[in-house]
């Protein structure tokens, strides 16, 4: 019969659909190789993840070994740490280190005729390839080589207990990104999170001084609190996985099976979030500022832009528009709360561990600042780095338009220092909250080591932003592929900074006087701002020269 | 006393690795024209507009614009010019008014000139009635309307166009037309590239076309007609139409020139 012949449906096999997207994956691998950039990527990448083996092996073998000291010995309560562990760095790391996410967006495929059970295992498919996903999936084989050492009777329950936790790490990393990304897409949700977030904040005003009093002079008070938090963990994934093994040690079956179906039972809600998400995103979801926009009414007044003194026009524009760029990007905007979650987070473990050793910023107070203030950098690298990213197409306009790329970047990089400077703020109130208020010396030595670390920041990543752009959305969170070769360098070049400021703060507080690690840094912070002057004096020039990179990579489709 | 050209480019050329994309063009646009830049797909069309709009550098050959080398004055020239490049070149999470506002900046006017043809702007490209919508929730058509508003917001004596009305409603592009006409009676200079060709036909004076690299045709219509019609004779269908004393279309020009007659294509086994 004539006609347009269509396959049918029986015949769209989820295999065969599958097959065909690794096929995909495999191909754009393999073409990106084509070019010196995808080849530089590709040595990046190997370096990241032999660096990543080495953190996931190390840390197996780890668990492996204390795993079966500690049984051995019947020390069973030490078991939920593990678990414990493994579960905070699957569901941490990814969103502290966003720049070594590799996680495509799988909704670029809702084109095709996928089924929703397809796009959902695609979706997980993706998440399982992520480092946090390949090590913590190596840690727990860890801890079942360790158990099956132990007991080798254990070896099939362990087996299945980390199967079933795994699973549900793997479920839970990407409902949190799915989630995250919904509450950060419009502004209200994101105003929401916000003040959530400045909540938290200041309870710890309120919890400082309590754990602080307890501390001095409550010890067993705390202590009390501890061994009342402790069964309560027992509820939760880790603790369920950890609890289902150990009863299978004793060997107590009910309660282990009971745990691993409460844990099953924890996966399967998680996976039932994710699928609400997902299948929104199936539907066609569309997630932009337009609902916020719609009740805004029609604004006629005439807006002129920002007016910035002593710098010319165009500055003023780049700055307005980056501005207004970061306002609207929420995953950005939660990048640069991390350094005060990390307080939070570092504030927490030393509740938790105050039996144990007395935590470091609780040793050492004056030093949260400055570490806090270098944690901010880091964070800042996800923009520095990749200046152009955000742009995308429009970074045509920036070449067709008269204006020069130094001031373009000058713009750019004033934002930065504007971010480093609420940041830098921010953290020293949290410091203050959270632990006690750094000294006068510290503050400044701080300022100073954000001198003389920021120019050298914004210089290499003004270069490397130009040598290597990669297009980015600032709307999505978690599933869009960074750029490995910049956040390498980057990282690279946040060590040596680190260990310079460590080694001139460690030597002033050797020396008793955080005055001299102030003069140390501001010299060193006049030689960067040298070379940030060159570079920048330079990009007009280089920017030119590599023009037809810059657009065809910002501006791909 | 001959008129300088806008647009000048000698020898012309762009090489991708080993294809040679542009091949010594030598181009000729007058002030004031409305110049349409013809070719099939891959002839060279948008890597010629990129280099002219200094998007692309050239691996040989010299352009002037205004009488200005691009090379040595990109700055001077930008500031003169006005382009809609391929990718439209917006900023997807600025309104539409802050857009046309940061544009204008760039282009170097004062805040409040700014503000005020960017007011006028969105009015005359019916983009006010959503002030507060994000560029990349707008609309191709409308996203098209701003990318040319903000080409324009400088008063360009140049406008480059790369495929202005694709992906264009009628009403939309019944706007852009109107604006284009507009920039034409103040003496600006247009350089359009398009597919459509019934377009291209009624509003430009001048075209040139381009062939798997190389410049095949230039001039006036009138001047292309008849040098079509001088090379080859008209088909049987063609000449009927002729007798009747109709003109070749702008269509018939065209695929003369780049000799893309009908062919019969092979069949598609699913489609039979």
């Amino acid at each position: 019969m004539a006609g347009i012949v269509v396959a049918p449906e029986s015949k769209v096999s989820r295999e065969a659909q599958l097959t065909a997207i690794v096929w995909l994956r495999w191909r754009l691998f393999v073409n990106a190789l084509r070019t010196k950039r995808g080849q530089l990527e590709l040595f990046s990448q190997i370096l990241v993840s032999t660096a990543f083996a080495a953190v996931a092996f190390g840390g197996a073998f780890g668990l492996a070994i204390l795993s079966y000291v500690f049984l051995s010995a019947g020390k069973l309560q030490m078991l939920p740490v593990f678990f414990w562990i493994i579960f905070l760095f699957w569901q941490v790391f990814p969103i502290m280190a966003t720049a070594f996410s590799s996680t495509p967006d799988s909704s670029d495929l809702l084109r095709f005729p996928l089924s929703y059970g397809s796009y959902f295992l695609v979706r997980l498919a993706y998440g399982l390839f992520d480092p946090a996903s390949v090590i913590g999936g190596v840690w727990s084989l860890g801890i079942v080589v360790g158990v099956s050492a132990a007991k080798l009777s254990l070896f099939p329950w362990a087996l299945l207990v980390m199967l079933v936790f795994v699973g549900f790490n793997i479920l839970l990393m990407q409902t949190i990104f799915a989630w995250v990304e919904r509450w950060l897409a419009q502004r209200r949700t994101r105003e929401i999170m916000g003040a959530l977030f400045v909540l938290l904040m200041l309870s710890f005003q309120l919890l400082g001084p309590l754990t602080g009093h307890y501390g001095r002079r409550a010890r067993p008070g705390l202590q009390h609190i501890v061994e009342v938090i402790t069964p309560i963990q027992g509820f939760f994934p880790p603790g369920l996985a950890a609890d289902s093994i150990v009863q299978a040690i004793y060997p107590q079956f009910l309660p282990a099976i009971s745990a691993l179906l409460l844990l099953c039972a924890y996966a399967l809600v998680t996976g039932y979030a994710l699928h609400f998400r997902l299948m929104a995103q199936y539907r066609g979801e569309n997630l932009s500022e337009v609902a916020a926009a719609s009740n805004a009414g029609k604004d006629r007044r005439l807006q002129r832009g920002w007016d910035l003194p002593g710098f010319a026009t165009p500055v003023a524009a780049v700055l307005e528009k980056e501005v207004r760029y970061l306002m609207r990007s929420g995953p950005m905007l939660f990048a640069l709360i991390m350094p005060m979650v990390m307080l939070v987070l570092f504030r927490f473990g030393a509740m938790n561990s105050a039996r144990q050793a007395i935590p470091f910023f609780s040793r050492t107070p004056a030093l949260a600042f400055p570490v806090a203030a270098a944690y901010g950098i880091l964070m800042l690298t996800n923009f520095v780095y990749n200046n152009f990213g955000g742009d995308a197409a429009g970074i045509q306009f920036f070449y067709a338009s008269p204006a020069r790329f130094r001031d373009i970047v000058l713009a750019k990089n004033l934002m930065h220092g504007g971010i480093l400077l609420l940041e830098a703020g921010l953290a020293w109130i949290a410091v203050s909250l959270i632990y006690q208020r750094p000294g006068f010396d510290v503050t400044v030595a701080t300022i100073a080591g954000l001198l003389f670390a920021a120019p050298v920041n914004f210089a290499i990543g003004n270069l490397l932003s130009i040598y290597s752009p990669r297009k980015i959305d600032y709307s999505k969170f978690g599933r869009q592929r960074a750029s490995q070769f910049p956040a390498l360098i980057s990282m690279g070049i946040q060590l040596v900074l680190v260990g310079i400021g460590a080694g001139v703060f460690w030597l002033a507080s050797y020396l008793g006087n955080f005055w001299i690690a102030t003069l140390v840094l501001l010299a060193m912070a006049a030689l960067s701002f040298t070379v940030y002057r060159v570079i920048l004096n330079r990009v007009d020039g280089l920017a030119l020269e590599r023009r037809e990179t810059m657009v065809a990579e910002l501006c791909k489709a | 006393m001959e008129v300088a050209p806008t647009i000048s480019t000698q020898g012309l050329s762009r090489r991708f690795g080993e294809l040679l994309a542009v091949d010594g063009v030598n181009l000729q646009v007058s002030p004031g024209q409305f110049f349409g830049f013809l070719g099939p797909n891959g002839a060279g069309k948008s890597t010629t507009i990129k280099m002219l709009t200094g998007l692309l550098a050239p691996s040989a050959g010299r352009i002037e614009i205004l009488g200005l080398d691009l090379e040595k004055n990109s700055v001077e020239v930008k500031r003169q010019i006005g382009v809609v490049p391929e990718g439209m070149a917006l900023f997807g999470r600025l309104t539409g008014s802050e857009f046309l506002n940061f544009a204008g900046r760039m282009y170097g006017l004062d805040r409040e000139v700014a503000a005020k043809r960017t007011g006028e702007l969105l009015d005359f490209m019916q983009l006010a009635d959503q002030p507060k919508k994000l560029v990349t929730d707008y609309s191709h058509g409308m996203q098209k309307k701003l990318a040319m508003a903000a080409a324009v917001i400088h008063g360009p004596k140049v406008l480059f166009l790369d495929e202005p009305f694709e992906g264009v409603d009628a009403i939309a592009s019944g706007t852009l037309k109107a604006m284009l006409q507009r920039m034409i009676a103040r003496g600006a200079t247009i350089f359009l590239t398009s597919h459509v060709l019934e377009i291209v036909e009624r509003l430009c004076s001048h075209v040139a076309i381009i062939h798997k690299g190389r410049l095949v045709a230039q001039g006036s219509l009138e001047q292309l007609r008849a040098g079509v019609e001088a090379q080859a004779p008209a088909g049987a269908g063609e000449s009927a139409a002729l007798a009747a004393g109709e003109k070749l279309t702008l269509e018939q020009i065209f695929l003369r020139t780049v000799g893309g007659e009908q062919r019969s294509d092979p069949e598609l086994s699913w489609l039979e």
